[in-house]
């Protein structure tokens, strides 16, 4: 008897976008009639200056190599094909530093096997959070959750637990779980591989936080930008539904929890959560003041927990392993592990998860290797269009939330994009504004028409017709944006602009 | 298949305007005047606030757009690597500017912010395929293919 073979190719975003599909139908024609192959459409393993990376596993002995740069078209059999595949040197993925050099948490799963494949989750430890959170009831889950140390993820970074904890305290009978998965900031892509390569997971979480807070019915806010994590949540919640892992009485419980996917339709400022509350009761996207809170009076007027797509799908991991697994690493806010994008002009671009504390110089050289084109670096933003950019010299940076707040920008969702030395800077606070003019909800004015002032002021710098008074008032301008705007979108906004002023000082002269 | 029936499911849920709109758009390319009646009658609300949710949101169309609808991100991470060069090379190519479609409905060009691929930057994304390391040639590469395979159909 011939050993099964199993070549693993992925069908993920990044990897399709460079040619995952036509490689996945190719091989697929070449192993037809061959019954001890099976073709497994895996997740991504986060390092994808390596995709199309395609894995075989011959004899439980897994290896795989990079087709970015491979012809397959020519080859006429599988047997050519396996030729091919072993004479290129493949090798084991957890044997490369930028895998070996993680401590995945989250990410433990993605690139494992196909997300969809339920018999793989639940045999790697998948709804173990959640019967430890219906043992240990309500009031120890968020207890176990605040101990953890975990701060939100989607990019303000607030105690997950003081939510958790106002939505259970709340009377109503009906409260709301909604998953923001809008991630719409340039230089992000966790949430898109979290629900692409490990659905059930964030659906764990998500299950785990509705139970906590006591909550029946949950919203996912999915950006119309990632109509793959759109076919793979759809696919996921349906076969739990089937399985008796959403819908009624969960796992023989008396909680029931159904999740409705709500696609978004193209607007960055319905990720921040009053605007995606008024998206999803299917208004305009314009941002709510607060108080009241969302958890107190949020969705449709009552009480609902908003969390982020990987927030959520750290509670499995908490509730799984316990509140050690994130208090172990880090300090002050920046507790657990913290999973980092990087991209832009990078050679080894991917996802990173490793405990806060980790320097751009770590980040950029050790798991990076540099730029892409070899330039030498100008300048890192970190934590997407509303966060700061760095000069070279301050690449010793550590990045956590506070030493981020410390130089008046933020981690944001964790997107660390790099540019190098051909970059206009002035170009690049322009855009800060203009990204505002043309992303703001319009609801406050600071936001609405300052980010238009703003960039008609950054155009005369740039042009070289700026006078000292365009400087003032510049100044003047972001500070007024900043204490009067409704949200982050506006208030934030400045952040970018700001720092290329301070760290860039030659490159925005009047 | 008529409006009415394809409104249906949503109009009794909450909040189910949107996915409605959406899924009428699926269905028709874009939401023509007498569509928006239909779902303002469906939704027991006015045609005015049905246009006030559609202008707010930049995937709904008024008119119709083209048979290829490119999406050149011009975000940050993007930015790091040409993507403001590719798209003006795509606007002298198709003779476009941002958000205008060909007269021939083939191909409508757009700027987006982040399709969420930024390791694999500068990212175009046509009708709901991605590329990755994207560059005028590779898209036109793209788009002839479609067209020969569609030909072939």
């Amino acid at each position: 008897m011939t050993d099964q073979i199993k070549i693993y190719i992925p069908k993920e975003t990044s990897a399709c976008s460079v040619g995952s599909e036509l490689i996945a139908e190719k091989i697929t024609d070449l192993a037809q009639g061959h019954k001890h192959i099976s073709i497994i459409r895996n997740g991504s393993w986060g390092a994808f200056w390596l995709e199309p990376f395609i894995e075989i596993e011959k004899n439980g002995n897994r290896k795989g190599t990079s087709y970015l740069n491979k012809k397959i078209s020519h080859l006429s059999s599988i047997e050519e094909l396996f030729d091919d595949f072993y004479n290129s040197n493949p090798f084991n993925i957890m044997d490369i530093d930028f895998i070996k050099h993680q401590t995945r948490l989250v990410f433990s799963r993605i690139g494992l096997y196909d997300p969809l494949d339920l018999n793989q989750y639940r045999n790697s430890h998948g709804y173990k959070g959640l019967e430890k959170s219906f043992e240990i009831g309500q009031q120890q889950t968020i207890d176990e959750i605040k101990k953890s140390g975990l701060n939100g993820r989607g990019g303000a970074a607030f105690p997950t637990a003081i939510k958790m904890q106002t939505v259970l305290d709340q009377e109503s009978t009906i409260k709301y779980v909604a998953c923001n998965a809008d991630e719409g900031d340039g230089g992000t892509f966790s949430d898109r591989l979290i629900m692409e390569c490990d659905p059930y997971s964030l659906i764990e979480g998500m299950t785990i936080a509705a139970y906590s807070v006591g909550a029946n019915h949950g919203y996912i806010y999915l950006r119309s930008e990632y109509p793959l994590a759109k076919y793979f949540l759809t696919e996921a919640i349906k076969i739990l539904k089937s399985h008796n892992l959403l819908g009624k009485n969960i796992l023989g419980t008396n909680f029931s929890f159904d999740i409705e996917l709500r696609i978004g339709a193209g607007s960055y400022v319905c990720g921040e959560e009053t605007a995606m509350m008024e998206s999803i009761e299917g208004k305009r996207g314009l941002v709510r003041s607060k108080p009241p809170l969302p958890a107190i009076k949020g969705l449709f007027n009552q009480p609902t927990l908003i969390n982020n797509v990987i927030t959520l799908a750290s509670m499995s991991v908490i509730l799984l392993h316990g509140k050690e697994i994130f208090s172990q690493f880090g300090s002050g806010k920046s507790v657990g592990t913290m999973p980092y994008q990087l991209c832009g002009n990078i050679k080894q671009g991917g996802l990173i998860e490793v405990p806060f504390g980790i320097t751009l110089n770590e980040m950029i050289y050790d798991f990076g290797a540099g730029t892409f084109n070899e330039k030498p670096i100008h300048a890192v933003q970190i934590g997407g269009p509303l966060g700061i950019y760095l000069p070279a010299y301050l690449l010793n940076t550590p990045l956590t939330i506070e030493a981020l707040m410390d130089l008046k920008g933020s981690l944001g969702h964790g997107g660390v994009i790099v540019f190098d030395d051909s970059t206009n800077m002035a170009l690049q606070a322009k855009f800060a504004m203009d990204f505002c003019a043309v992303e703001s909800c319009g609801k406050c004015t600071p936001c609405r028409i300052g980010s238009v002032r703003g960039v008609e002021l950054i155009d005369k710098i740039y042009n070289g017709t700026a006078v000292k008074a365009d400087r003032i008032l510049l100044e003047e301008l972001c500070e007024t944006m900043e204490t009067t705007s409704l949200c982050a979108m506006g208030g934030m906004t400045p952040n970018p602009v700001r720092s290329i002023i301070k760290y860039f000082p030659n490159e925005m002269i009047v | 298949m008529n409006i009415e029936k394809i409104i249906e499911p949503y109009i009794e849920i909450q909040g189910g305007l949107i996915p409605a709109l959406h899924a009428v758009q699926n269905d028709t390319g874009y939401l023509d005047i007498q569509s928006i009646k239909t779902i303002a009658d469906g939704f027991n609300i006015s045609t005015a606030e049905v246009i006030d949710v559609i202008t707010y949101y930049d995937d709904f169309r008024l008119e119709k757009e083209g048979q290829y609808i490119i999406k050149v991100c011009q975000a940050e991470a993007c930015q790091s690597l040409g993507c403001r060069a590719l798209l003006d090379t795509l606007k002298h190519h198709f003779e476009l500017n941002s958000g205008e479609t060909s007269n021939d409905h083939l191909v409508t060009l757009k700027e987006v912010f982040c399709l969420g691929n930024c390791a694999l930057s500068p990212s175009v994304m046509i009708n709901e395929d991605i590329i990755g390391r994207a560059s005028s040639e590779k898209i036109l590469a793209y788009l002839s293919e479609k067209k020969n395979n569609s030909n072939n159909d």
